[in-house]
């Protein structure tokens, strides 16, 4: 469906921009080239996901948001120093 | 008394100031130093400095093309970008002024002149 190209937010788009936010937040607490990684990987999920997801698909994205949360809290430790992604294909849970 | 206690007190500190450059290392730490510094008190940056900055920011983002960026230019309007790229715009701004603007503020965000109004009243940019 594509990402908000402006007008107002709806509650829903606020919280998975407020998540992307946060993610980018987490990134710049790890070093330089972990943080360049983070931030490629999380900019194309998201953008992946803006463009498959159906934008009136709320149980699916209330999915996404929760499951990003998630992922965010384990990224947001410390302990945690990098991300890697595991390329799956889920071609049941796209569809509505 | 008191003056001779001073100056002997004084005569023993010895603050370590170019050690804990030579610690600190890279010349970043050393550059990050001195913009704390003078973004305490009162030399304010001027609206004109922000507006540059402002700009610089806009321009140097890689979607954008550098020849439309204007103070008053929309981010999602005026320069096809969309709301992500509107959430990376404003984080970059966040680190290029040392701010931390918070998500209901950040969302409202969405323009050169709000972005410049926001920080030209925010106490903490530097």
């Amino acid at each position: 469906m594509g990402a908000s190209t402006g007008a107002k937010l709806s509650g829903m788009q606020k919280q998975v921009l407020g998540l992307y936010r946060g993610f980018l937040r987490a990134a710049r607490t790890k070093s330089p080239e972990e943080r360049r990684q983070i931030e490629s990987i999380v900019s194309a999920e998201f953008r992946r996901n803006s463009k498959l997801v159906d934008r009136k698909n709320f149980i699916y994205i209330e999915y996404l948001l929760r499951r990003g949360k998630k992922q965010l809290d384990q990224l947001s430790s410390p302990a945690t120093v990098g991300l890697s992604y595991l390329n799956v294909d889920y071609p049941q849970t796209r569809k509505s | 008394m008191a003056s001779a206690l001073r100056s002997a007190v004084l005569r023993h500190i010895r603050v370590p100031v170019a050690e804990t450059l030579t610690l600190n290392g890279s010349k970043w730490s050393l550059i990050s130093n001195v913009r704390s510094m003078s973004s305490h008190g009162d030399d304010h940056i001027t609206k004109e400095e922000i507006i540059h900055r402002v700009l610089d920011v806009v321009k140097s983002f890689p979607k954008v093309d550098p020849s439309k960026v204007a103070p008053d230019v929309h981010f999602q309007k005026d320069l096809g970008l969309d709301s992500l790229d509107n959430v990376e715009i404003v984080m970059a701004l966040e680190e290029e002024f040392k701010l931390e603007i918070p998500d209901k503020e950040a969302d409202k965000i969405d323009s050169c002149s709000l972005a410049i109004e926001y920080i030209h009243n925010h106490p903490m940019a530097s």
